[in-house]
């Protein structure tokens, strides 16, 4: 475990209130890029220009769209949709608690326990400090035009109160926000 | 009322014939594909529609009774095994297409229509339903949500969970609650997918129709070893062919599947692929170019020329199960998944294992996505044979775990993986999970017990969770 991370969940242990925001947190660079398994593994403050550069080199690139190629990896995630969703693997995440938790991997097929990784896509970091992210990468052959995610904003009082409590299990003292 | 029971209650709320009580009756229901396990439940409820189901639920949440939600009961988890004193919610008659919107590729589905009866109610429109699991002419789509199926084909088109739009639920407490890929907010569409019945009753399915390809097309590549076929897998892959199926089989599996289907698989072959490849006729071309000259260092190689030849080199593939099922009076099924590029390691692995353990294996699996099915075979009649193939199969999940896998690639936890589970998560991340299934059924009665362990239980194995291979005590043996 890294020095940086120990350092993240010693801070989220003392904090009551946090606003952290991945291209601060002084966290990138790519942990794995196997281009035979079509999997990468990145910090969560990785920059999409700086993945992309990398898959390249393979005649590779996400197969999700990303708008802003400055912004990190960590806050397309954050702020994702379904297409982002349909690519990612696994995830590290420190909770409210500060606790260091990992869920699903680096495998295309992963049905052990909830789909915590894909559940915590487009969060917005109020649920946990997501710290690294595993996703599909696509050969360039493959991959369809891309546009932006439809999103409907609708949204009913019993969805709401199962968010507020999904946050509760993340986050129950109420740092992230 | 209140001196009514549960089965008592649950016939006189639903019409008669729907609620099925009694030894004799409710034995069809004792297990899903799962056999090994068995439990009679209370009572079973088949109903026909939302409103019933919703008296189901309020009957059982009124009497603090345990639901086992049941689709076609072809899982091979346990998943739909019933519990003591539960109702089995079984919804096999909610079956009807509502409606296919072909311009948007959407159809609108009851959770116990079969995922073969979705492709051939739009095949006229030229599309299908792409998830294809083994099981898919009995299996159902709310069964297949339940558990994030894949198949043969998910490689190239996804998982279930790639291949939903939107699916209703009701809660425990008969709430309704729709989930699709437009929500804003937290991925709960995702989180219902391979939720195993823990969270809600799945009620309608909206499922994405892909256009059925022009021409598919298969070849079979024989190898003299293991390693290099497995090698070949990632060598497909590397040159930027993601081919709609590949699946690999050992000298045993080909043995097995050509003595049962006689497809003409070569009886000399250490290992088999099987690389199907699809699209327009122009794109099938260049990728069999491709795949052909990737593979060139295969010991043979055939390509099917025509639909009857593809279907006869797949047919023996399809059938390896209860061909090798046929060799042994029970074996065990595995279902781990690594990634590929440790594939050639794990079947060396499982070898050896296999000589120690003195059971015979054999290795049919989805080799593109690293999804493992090594099949243990074993005779429960031998005393301590059993324990035996549990112990071997503990270790290679073990494996799959330490090797960057999980213990289970499509076929669920259900009760069968609990103990693994021990070994995939640690504590804190068991913790999320039960929280996770509190969220929405705070009483826990929606299949309890199931696809999470308890943590004592893991603590009553002694399991400790691995991190990278590094286990503690490594020199020590374990159970």
């Amino acid at each position: 475990m890294s020095e940086r991370i120990e350092q993240l969940q010693a801070m989220i242990k003392q904090a009551d209130s946090l606003h952290l925001c991945t291209e601060m947190l002084d966290y990138s660079g790519i942990i794995e890029y196997y281009p035979e398994e079509l999997v990468m593994t990145a910090k969560a403050g990785t920059s999409i220009a700086e993945i992309q550069a990398t898959l390249a080199e393979n005649n590779q690139a996400l197969a999700f769209f990303t708008e802003d190629q400055a912004e990190s990896i960590g806050a397309a995630y954050a702020n994702g949709g379904q297409d982002l969703s349909d690519y990612v693997l696994g995830i590290k995440i420190i909770d409210g608690n500060g606790e260091l938790l990992n869920f699903g991997g680096q495998v295309m097929k992963n049905v052990a326990g909830y789909d915590v990784s894909r559940l915590l896509v487009g969060s917005k970091g109020q649920l946990a400090l997501v710290t690294q992210i595993s996703f599909k990468v696509l050969p360039k052959s493959y991959i369809a035009k891309l546009t932006a995610p439809i999103k409907s904003t609708a949204s009913s009082g019993l969805r709401q109160k199962i968010e507020q409590k999904l946050k509760q299990v993340f986050d129950p003292r109420g740092v992230f926000n | 009322m209140t001196c009514m029971s549960v089965t008592e209650q649950l016939l006189r709320a639903l019409p008669e014939g729907f609620v099925i009580t009694g030894d004799e009756n409710t034995r069809p229901f004792e297990c899903d594909g799962l056999s090994v396990y068995r439990q009679k439940p209370l009572a079973v409820a088949l109903p026909e529609n939302i409103d019933q189901i919703k008296q189901v639920l309020k009957i059982c949440k009124a009497n603090n009774t345990p639901v086992v939600t049941r689709g076609a009961g072809t899982g091979l988890s346990g998943g739909a095994t019933p519990l003591e004193q539960s109702v089995v919610l079984g919804l096999s008659k909610l079956k009807k297409i509502k409606s296919i919107d072909t311009d948007k590729r959407l159809a609108v589905v009851e959770p116990g229509v079969t995922n073969l009866a979705i492709s051939e109610a739009v095949a006229e429109f030229g599309l299908y339903y792409a998830p294809d699991p083994s099981s898919q002419i009995a299996c159902s789509i709310g069964g297949n949500v339940a558990e994030n199926s894949g198949g043969v084909h998910c490689l190239k088109y996804g998982l279930t969970v790639h291949n939903i739009e939107s699916v209703t639920i009701l809660t425990i407490d008969g709430e309704t609650l729709t989930l699709s890929r437009q929500d804003e907010g937290l991925g709960l569409l995702a989180l219902m997918n391979g939720s195993e019945g823990l969270l809600g009753v799945i009620v309608e399915i909206t499922v994405k129709l892909t256009p059925t390809p022009q021409l598919a097309r298969v070849v079979m590549a024989a190898y003299d070893s293991v390693r290099e076929c497995a090698n070949a897998v990632a060598d497909i892959i590397k040159a930027g062919i993601i081919p709609a199926g590949l699946e690999m089989m050992d000298k045993f599996a080909i043995e097995a599947a050509e003595g049962f289907a006689q497809v003409g698989y070569p009886l000399d072959a250490e290992a088999l692929l099987l690389c199907e490849v699809d699209g327009t006729e122009a794109q099938v071309q260049a990728e069999l170019d491709q795949v052909l000259e990737v593979l060139s260092g295969a010991s043979s190689l055939k390509v099917s020329n025509n639909e009857a030849e593809r279907l006869a080199l797949w047919k023996g593939r399809k059938s390896a199960f209860p061909a090798v099922g046929r060799l042994a009076p029970d074996y065990y099924c595995m279902d781990g998944t690594i990634p590929r590029r440790h594939l050639a390691d794990m079947l060396e692995k499982i070898n050896e294992l296999s000589k120690q353990y003195k059971l015979r294996v054999a290795n049919v699996f989805h080799a593109g996505d690293g999804n493992l099915h090594p099949l243990i075979l074993y005779d429960a009649n031998i005393p301590g044979e059993i324990e035996r193939t549990e112990e071997f199969g503990t270790k290679i999940l073990k494996l799959s775990v330490d090797m960057g896998g999980t213990i289970t690639g499509e076929h669920g936890v259900g009760i069968e993986k609990l103990n693994a589970m021990c070994h995939q998560f640690n504590t804190k991340e068991l913790e999320i999970f039960h929280k996770i299934k509190a969220v929405f059924d705070p009483e826990s009665l929606l299949n309890p017990g199931k696809a999470v362990p308890e943590l004592h239980r893991c603590a009553e194995l002694g399991a400790m969770h691995v991190h990278h291979g590094e286990l503690p005590h490594p020199e020590l043996e374990r159970f």
